[in-house]
């Protein structure tokens, strides 16, 4: 509590440069600042410089399966995979597709989690633990368990068919329709992810003090100017934390389609990594590494969208 | 030692960025097996490793105690992999270097995993295993696995609904099948006469039976050109779209495993594809009482050839790897025994790839085994080239646009010959 | 651990109290409106469960019948008794605890430290530092799948539980999500305690780790996870079944090569999920005292 009361005496440090104590300071804090990175640079040393290498290279060759046995006897085709790629239909088909996917299932899920987080953490005040607990329970299911539950739900004559025709509309197929199998793949999405963002949200809604909410509404301000005026701005941090961990996860999306339609009907379900899977699977390495590389310029272009976005004026 | 080892990590990475200037490809695979080694004399020793996957590794361990009781200094250590991502698994060993002694490999991944393995030894005898089995282990001459158990589709069908539908017997013939599907769907009240799957994974290569049993091939004699345009392929597709066409089959059916013998159960759907699995799937689907209401028959033959249906199955081979390849064998060899296969066929109900074997009582007793007897007569095994996976893959597209998105049969042939040429039939 | 409780008190109580004031203001109409909605959307995204927890206790032929059954027509505990009559169910669940166990705590050490680094300290190299975090989180897994396994392979390290946790242990997902936290606690604080003469570690443990309670709790529950519920890497990196974890012998025993045991796997699922759910309310109201109750900012 000590460290609260003394946080209110300084306002802004002066700060100054060259030699002396300042200087000497600043080189203790480079090596503290070493040490404290150290775990991080230690492991992507050990675990990830060589993996991140050699895919990185096997993409401008034509490595395949029956290489692995003698990695160096490949030939260095230049960017041929990738301009390959490009030339490809179903690489294309799957590049729409995921962009289908991340255009409506970032947008849907932030939304929908951000509504669970403010409703959780302001609206209500009893049971609080129940919905959260239930509304994060989504996320904590292994993979193979939703899609046995989600097929009982989603097929024609499934749960969702069933309640549709209570209301009197005669559902689709939906896994087996090439219209309907991507929304369902967002919806099972939106389900499995939305709790992981609303504890993200959460969290940050938390670090809001109250007496700027409060303050506002002082000043008059409604329920939704104060969620547009002051929430929301002082979140864009977590909202960036968000989106940005989002997109990471829904570019490389992949186990929906796995385990509900195998990429189908007629492709409509095939998302970039799904066609690298299938690459890997035929054996071709090189076409399957530069695929990776592709997506990962697309998730590191739209994370710097992000960062621009939300970037916090200062 | 771990830092000896991190040197060692490093050294392949660097030796890695060096890849991308300086290397390329020999002008032959150079993929020599080299001879194959003969076996030591005397019993087996030391300790054998060996990986199996879902059923087989389970029950493996414990069936293996005669072969240890009988080479007392050897240790069989079965470790049983999941079905799921198994093919991964080995292949990630391979790169890494920890492959077991013996792995148990699919038939169909045998082209993808042969430069791991080594050459069977002369001193194993295959010589009464069925044909299409060895086919599956064969590259340039050398054989790289032994095959452990088969398998093959035949089509199951509802006995007691045969007799309402007006048949006595299982039709032999393409428009005995239709009729007969026909009559399901007219005078039993089943919503579809019978079950095809339309497209997805594995779809082309489940309809394939049709095909080779109107005498079409998917590659010639050699495999060196793909025949996939061929005027019997386009017969044997255009005879499944009518089902699709005329509503006998249904368009989208529901792929997960499991489904179809829940539509055979309940009468909706009273024939389908499968393999010996659905023996006892369909009589836990059924429970008590089911297993006297359905059969299983051969493929019906096309105008223009004979039953002939789709086989796999899983072979043991030996990694290169291997710490143990003389024990390995031995155990191989002992599974390969006629009477140790009989004896396995009741343990976990694989299909003996010893064709002496099945003359054992285990395999002569049941009537639905017979018929897959019968259908293993003949066969045809997926080509058993690298590039077969993703040719399969394309026809699989193509046959979906076909059955669900109208496409006209000549041109997807067409189009999935052209792709198969341009992927090649090299090894 | 003295001071923690008595924080985790007075913010507890101080949410309390701002919980009543805010609800006294509240219109009921909207209270009203808020719990139905809430209810609503509880009950859509729990129906899966229900269904799962149902379908676990009934037959496989029930499971299998079309259409698909709401309420067990038979009750079975055959499922469970499959999991609990194996020998090896408490090999497998004590591996998955020891894997998440020592990834999360593991994780929460390493990350905090480079987060903190990343935020708050200057130092040459540090843009280069969190482009590779950014770089290492942004590579599809995919690709560089089979490469890991090699170093881990030529490291010796198969079939071991270092294989298992060590690559996990500062993960770009962490490292970032702690920078972005430790990022928006006020630089004034670290100043104050500078000037005080307090050292970077001093600083570290007494200043930043009490102020990251939400996103400590964040981050365990989203590793743990991870960890527990990590299929392909267990898979190939544990080579004898003693090393297997729940998710691979989930596999093994409900998934075969052309049928599946659905009793098992849900039966198994339920299993699987419970401990996690448990876990999740224990660390739940972490969520609810944060920053905001320290009164800062």
């Amino acid at each position: 509590m000590t460290v609260l009361t003394r946080a209110v005496a300084p306002a802004a440090l002066p700060r100054s440069a060259g030699h002396g104590p300042a200087a000497a300071r600043r080189r203790r804090t480079a090596v503290v600042a070493y040490l404290f990175s150290l775990p991080f640079i230690a492991s992507f040393a050990i675990f990830m410089v060589f993996p991140l290498i050699s895919s990185l290279g096997m993409s401008f060759t034509d490595f395949r399966s029956t290489d692995i046995p003698t990695p160096f006897a490949v030939a260095f085709v230049g960017l041929d995979q990738y301009t390959a790629l490009f030339q490809n239909e179903q690489f294309v088909r799957s590049m729409v597709n995921t962009l289908y996917f991340v255009g409506v299932g970032i947008p849907l899920t932030m939304a929908v989690a951000l509504a669970l987080a403010v409703a959780l953490n302001g609206a209500i005040t009893r049971f609080r633990t129940v919905f959260r607990v239930g509304f994060y329970a989504p996320v904590v299911t292994s993979i193979v368990a939703v899609a046995v539950v989600w097929r009982f739900i989603l097929q024609p004559d499934g749960l969702l068919n069933t309640l549709l025709a209570a209301i009197g509309i005669t559902g689709p197929d939906w896994l087996g329709s090439t219209a309907w199998s991507m929304p369902s793949m967002i919806l099972m999405a939106v389900w499995r992810n939305m709790g992981t963002l609303m504890i993200i949200f959460l969290a940050g809604l938390q670090g809001i003090p109250q007496e700027v909410v409060e303050a506002a509404e002082v000043d008059g301000a409604g329920a939704w100017q104060r969620f547009v005026r002051v929430t929301l701005p002082m979140l864009r941090p977590t909202l960036l934390l968000g989106a940005v961990l989002l997109s990471v996860g829904y570019l490389q999306f992949f186990e929906e389609p796995f385990v509900m339609t195998k990429g189908g009907p007629l492709d409509s379900t095939l998302s970039i990594s799904y066609f690298t899977f299938n690459q890997f699977g035929f054996g071709n390495y090189g076409t399957a590494s530069a695929a990776s590389y592709v997506l990962f310029v697309a998730i590191a272009l739209l994370s710097i969208v992000q960062f621009r976005a939300f970037r916090t004026k200062e | 030692m771990i830092r000896h080892r991190l040197l060692a990590a490093f050294a392949v990475a660097t030796a890695s960025t060096l890849l991308v200037s300086g290397c390329g490809r020999a002008e032959s695979p150079g993929q020599t097996g080299g001879a194959a080694a003969g076996l030591s004399d005397g019993p087996a020793t030391g300790t054998v490793t060996i990986w199996a996957q879902g059923t087989e590794g389970e029950a493996l361990q414990d069936f293996v105690k005669p072969f240890e009781e009988a080479n007392p200094d050897v240790q069989v250590e079965v470790t049983a992999v999941p079905w799921d991502s198994a093919q991964n698994k080995y292949q990630t060993a391979i790169a890494g270097g920890t492959t077991p002694d013996i792995g148990m490999l699919g038939s169909d991944w045998m082209p993808g995993f042969r430069s791991a393995l080594t050459p069977v030894p002369e001193s194993i005898d295959t010589s009464d295993v069925f044909p299409f089995a060895l086919e599956s282990t064969e590259f340039d001459g050398a054989s790289y696995a032994v095959p452990w158990y088969v398998e093959t589709r035949v089509i199951f069908y509802r006995t007691d609904l045969l007799k309402e539908a007006g048949f006595d017997d299982f039709p032999t013939d393409w428009a005995g099948l239709k009729d007969l599907a026909k009559a399901y769907q007219d005078e039993t009240g089943a919503e579809f006469g019978i079950s095809l799957p339309s497209g997805g994974w594995n779809a082309f290569l489940s309809n394939l039976p049709f095909a080779w049993s109107n005498g079409a091939e998917v590659i010639n004699e050699d495999q060196t050109e793909w025949t996939l345009d061929s005027p019997q392929m386009v017969e044997s597709l255009s005879y499944l779209n009518s089902f699709f066409e005329e509503g006998l089959a249904d368009k989208s059916p529901d792929t997960e495993s499991g489904s179809a013998s829940a539509d055979l159960v309940s009468g909706d759907v009273p024939m389908f594809l499968s393999g010996p699995w659905d023996i006892p799937g369909l009589e836990l689907a059924g429970g008590e009482g089911f297993e006297d209401k359905f059969g299983v028959a051969t493929i019906p033959a096309g105008p223009d050839g004979t039953s002939t249906s789709f086989a796999a199955g899983s072979n043991l081979g030996v990694f290169k790897d291997a710490e143990n390849p003389d024990a390995a064998w031995k155990l191989i060899q002992w599974l390969s025994q006629p009477d140790v296969q009989a004896q396995w066929f009741e343990t976990v109900n694989d299909l003996p790839a010893q064709q002496a074997a099945w003359d054992d009582e285990a395999l002569t007793a049941d009537p639905r085994v017979a018929v897959f007897g019968e259908q293993l007569q003949s066969v045809k095994i997926a080509p058993t080239l690298v590039s077969w996976t993703q040719v399969s893959a394309a026809a699989d597209t193509q046959i979906e646009q076909v059955f669900r998105g109208g496409k006209s049969v000549e041109d997807a042939l067409a189009e999935l010959q052209s792709t198969a040429d341009s992927l090649g039939t090299g090894q | 651990m003295g001071s923690a409780t008595t924080a985790t008190a007075v913010s507890e109580r101080s949410t309390r109290t701002r919980k009543v004031t805010s609800a006294r203001r509240r219109s009921p109409s909207g209270t009203v409106l808020a719990y139905t909605a809430l209810t609503f959307a509880l009950v859509a995204t729990l129906i899966p469960f229900a269904w799962m927890f149902l379908g676990s206790v009934k037959t496989e032929a029930e499971l299998r019948q079309r259409p698909p059954t709401w309420w067990p027509q038979t009750f079975t505990w055959d499922n469970f008794a499959a999991w609990f009559g194996r020998l090896d169910i408490g090999t497998f669940f004590m591996n998955s605890v020891v894997v998440a166990v020592f990834t999360v705590l593991g994780t929460l050490v390493f990350c905090s430290m480079v987060g903190y680094a990343l935020a708050k300290l200057d130092f040459p190299g540090k843009r280069l530092v969190f482009t590779l975090v950014l770089v290492t989180l942004m590579v599809p897994g995919v690709v560089t799948f089979v490469p890991l396994f090699v170093v881990v392979s030529k490291l010796g390290m198969v079939s071991t539980y270092p294989a298992l946790i060590l690559p996990f242990l500062a993960g770009p997902l962490g490292v970032f999500l702690m920078r972005q936290f430790i990022q928006d606690i006020p630089d004034s604080l670290i100043e104050a305690a500078r000037i005080d003469g307090a050292g970077e570690l001093r600083i570290f443990l007494r200043v930043v780790m009490p102020l990251c309670g939400p996103a400590l709790a964040t981050l365990a529950i989203l590793t743990f996870l991870g960890s527990w519920n990590n299929f392909l890497w267990p898979l190939v990196v544990a080579q004898s079944e003693d090393m297997y974890t729940l998710p691979v012998a989930l596999s093994l025993y409900s998934v075969g090569q052309n049928s599946t045991n659905y009793g098992v796997l849900l039966a198994g699922s339920v299993l699987i999920i419970t401990p996690v759910l448990l876990l999740f309310v224990a660390l739940q109201r972490y969520f609810i005292q944060g920053i905001a109750a320290t009164g800062i900012k």
